[in-house]
């Protein structure tokens, strides 16, 4: 399992409702989360921050003494950690004011359990990377610490640019990632009008990681939308 | 303040254009009277015609002719010839009065010649030994007793006239500009207000002056506007925080609701028709938490309080990630994506709200999902067309008839409908899109796909 280490992360859930929290509890639990801590207050929430020491915390916008966006600001402080939001406010001002407050991600009530597990594991890749992370393809092995490849026992060198493009589609491993999208991952904001260098950089890295580069099957091309990474 | 000017500028052509008519009249006026009245000449030219007229017989008796004593009779004149030498009267006419005298000093007859003999107006005329004076009847003519005038005044006349004229002119011009300048002064305020009225700001007029009563009106037109105004505004806001609420409200239950079936569908250990059953959940689910999504915003479009917060963006961009979070959940090809837009296009420049253009987007991809079985093809294309970008999202599915498309296009909904709402339109999705795209400044239209399914075009304007 590639994400196990991420499962081992102490998660804390803060919402007023019992049995949301109790349902959020067995959605984690199924999906191999061991180290999960409840709280139905900011109170509770700040206590429990002390002693259990996570390293995600998920928040309901609506708490009996407070909000989720000000109980952000001490949690904080305690230690630095992703902060995932549960709102049954989908509106754009709460969204904004969470994110400009530092909060990582949004979920907006109801939730289907593979959207949340999806999300709080893409915080977690995000925050947590894993020592030494080697992404296995089917030809060759990505060492993103050392940007390099290793294909054949041989180690071929990554360009910055190449790392970064590679790196962006690891962390939507087996989803598509818009050729926008990966021109903001390499050129930054405003990536106007470098499809083509995109396609040159795709050629290049098919050349490093695949077998057969005018066959790929670790970099998938999605047609006028973007671009896949198929890992084991 | 356009129409100030204006308004000033008609006053005075109205003024000039009134001395003209004036000046006009008063001279038609005058030559009707003058022509109208007995010219002053006539009675001395009938005196020099008598004293020519006049015969003296052999016998020494003066005659007068037939038709000049018949002239002399309709006018009710009488006349006498005094003879030069001996200051006497020697002819007169059978009417005579008696109390006029028969013999004249030389002071009477220069008073009769200026004046008057018994109050009849008197009037002379020449002969080679005598004056013939002709007297009218009392009260017919008035004489000038002193028939002279300063020479200069004479010569100067026509100045004279003409400065009299402009004096005139100009003090009835002086009086005109005051008393209307005034009135402009208290008609600018109101004009004002009028113009303010209906922008929202807030009006309020002095209450003094000639057009007090009129301010006093407009600034009670402005209060009742505000109170309307605000008592819509309060309506409408009641029922959109009605609609926020009671979604918000649903969001939790139904979070446990869809989280548990979620958990159900997926558990391996349960038997195949309760996993389905627990799918079904989960797809109905769905279908409510889409609902109140869609409610809401609808709701929030519709009164405007559903903040639009447009920035430059490519649509391309948009439409792409759009799609392609469809296809990251659509992991087995259900409903597979085709992306038909030219390569060449690379970007399409326009003024909008991102996540607002997203969720018109994803409306129209959910709706071809929901209203089409598993295998038909969505077809998506975005274009650059003279200042326009064109977003057409269309399916290879059952489609909708020609009047279903034109209720589509043209029939209201019912959310923003005013009249009986007892048949249930489409639904929110397709009025959320309209709602987006009109709030951009777009247009949105509704047809058949060229592969015979439905078809939705948004045109919007592009970011220059």
């Amino acid at each position: 399992m590639k994400d196990a280490y991420l499962k081992e992360k102490r998660i804390l859930l803060v919402d007023d409702e019992q049995e949301l929290l109790n349902m959020v509890v067995s959605i984690l639990k199924a999906e191999g989360f061991r180290n999960v801590a409840t709280a139905k207050t900011m109170e509770e929430a700040l206590a429990s921050a002390l002693a259990f020491q996570p390293e995600l915390a998920v928040l309901d916008v609506m708490l009996p003494d407070g909000d989720g966006f000000s109980l952000m600001k001490p949690l904080k402080e305690k230690g630095e950690y992703p902060i995932l939001f549960l709102t049954a406010r989908g509106e754009d001002d709460d969204k904004f004011r969470g994110f400009g407050l530092g909060a990582d991600d949004y979920v907006i009530k109801p939730f289907l359990p593979k959207e949340l597990i999806f999300r709080i594991l893409a915080i977690l890749r995000r925050s947590y990377r894993e020592e030494n992370p080697r992404v296995k393809l089917h030809d060759s092995e990505i060492d993103f610490d050392r940007a390099e490849v290793l294909k054949g026992g041989e180690h071929i060198p990554l360009t910055a640019k190449e790392h970064d493009i590679l790196a962006c589609l690891y962390r939507n491993a087996g989803r598509i990632v818009t050729i926008d999208a990966l021109c903001e991952a390499a050129w930054g904001e405003n990536p106007f009008g470098y499809e083509n260098s995109l396609m040159a950089h795709i050629r290049r890295i098919r050349e490093k990681i695949e077998g057969d580069p005018s066959r790929p099957v670790s970099l998938i091309t999605v047609k006028g939308l973007g671009y896949k990474l198929i890992a084991d | 303040m356009k129409s100030m000017p204006k308004l000033i500028r008609r006053f005075v052509g109205i003024l000039l254009l009134s001395f003209l008519l004036l000046l006009v009249l008063n001279f038609t006026l005058l030559i009707v009277f003058t022509l109208r009245q007995t010219p002053n000449a006539r009675p001395w030219k009938m005196a020099e015609d008598v004293a020519r007229a006049l015969t003296q017989t052999e016998d020494g008796a003066y005659v007068l002719p037939d038709d000049i004593l018949l002239e002399l009779e309709n006018s009710n004149a009488w006349g006498i010839l005094i003879a030069d030498s001996t200051m006497q009267v020697v002819w007169q006419t059978d009417n005579l009065p008696e109390t006029v005298p028969t013999s004249y000093t030389l002071s009477a007859i220069a008073a009769l010649t200026r004046g008057y003999i018994d109050g009849y107006p008197t009037f002379t005329g020449e002969r080679e030994n005598g004056l013939v004076v002709l007297g009218y009847p009392k009260d017919s003519f008035w004489k000038h007793i002193w028939p002279s005038w300063d020479y200069y005044t004479i010569a100067n006349l026509p100045k004279t006239i003409l400065c009299v004229l402009v004096i005139n002119m100009t003090l009835i011009f002086l009086i005109y500009v005051i008393a209307n300048s005034k009135l402009l002064k208290s008609v600018r305020p109101i004009v004002e207000g009028i113009r303010n009225l209906p922008t929202g700001e807030t009006v309020h007029l002095q209450e003094t002056g000639v057009l007090s009563e009129i301010a006093a009106n407009i600034n009670r037109t402005f209060d009742i506007l505000k109170a309307q105004q605000y008592q819509l505004r309060k309506k409408e806001t009641a029922r959109a925080n009605w609609i926020a609420g009671v979604s918000h409200d649903i969001r939790t239950p139904l979070s446990m609701v869809m989280g548990y079936a979620g958990q159900l569908k997926e558990d391996t250990g349960l038997p195949g028709e309760a996993r389905q059953k627990a799918a079904v959940i989960v797809k109905q689910s769905e279908r409510m938490k889409n609902l109140i999504n869609d409610l809401n915003l609808a709701s929030k479009l519709e009164y405007n309080m559903q903040p639009i917060h447009p920035a430059r963006e490519n649509m391309i961009t948009i439409v792409r990630q759009v799609v392609v979070d469809f296809m990251n959940l659509d992991i087995d090809e259900k409903h597979p994506i085709i992306w038909e837009t030219d390569e060449a296009l690379t970007a399409c420049p326009v003024n909008v709200d991102k996540e607002l253009i997203k969720r018109a987007l994803s409306n129209l991809i959910q709706n071809s999902i929901r209203h089409n079985e598993r295998g038909y093809r969505i077809y998506v294309s975005v274009a650059s067309e003279s200042k326009t970008c064109k977003v057409e999202i269309y399916d290879d599915g059952i489609g909708a008839s020609d009047e279903q498309l034109e209720k589509l296009n043209h029939a209201p909904h019912y959310m923003v409908c005013d009249e009986n709402t007892t048949h249930q339109r489409h639904g929110l999705g397709l009025l959320i899109v309209k709602q987006i795209i009109a709030a951009h400044g777009g247009e949105t239209a509704i047809g058949h796909s060229p592969y015979g399914g439905f078809s939705v075009t948004l045109i919007l304007p592009t970011a220059d």
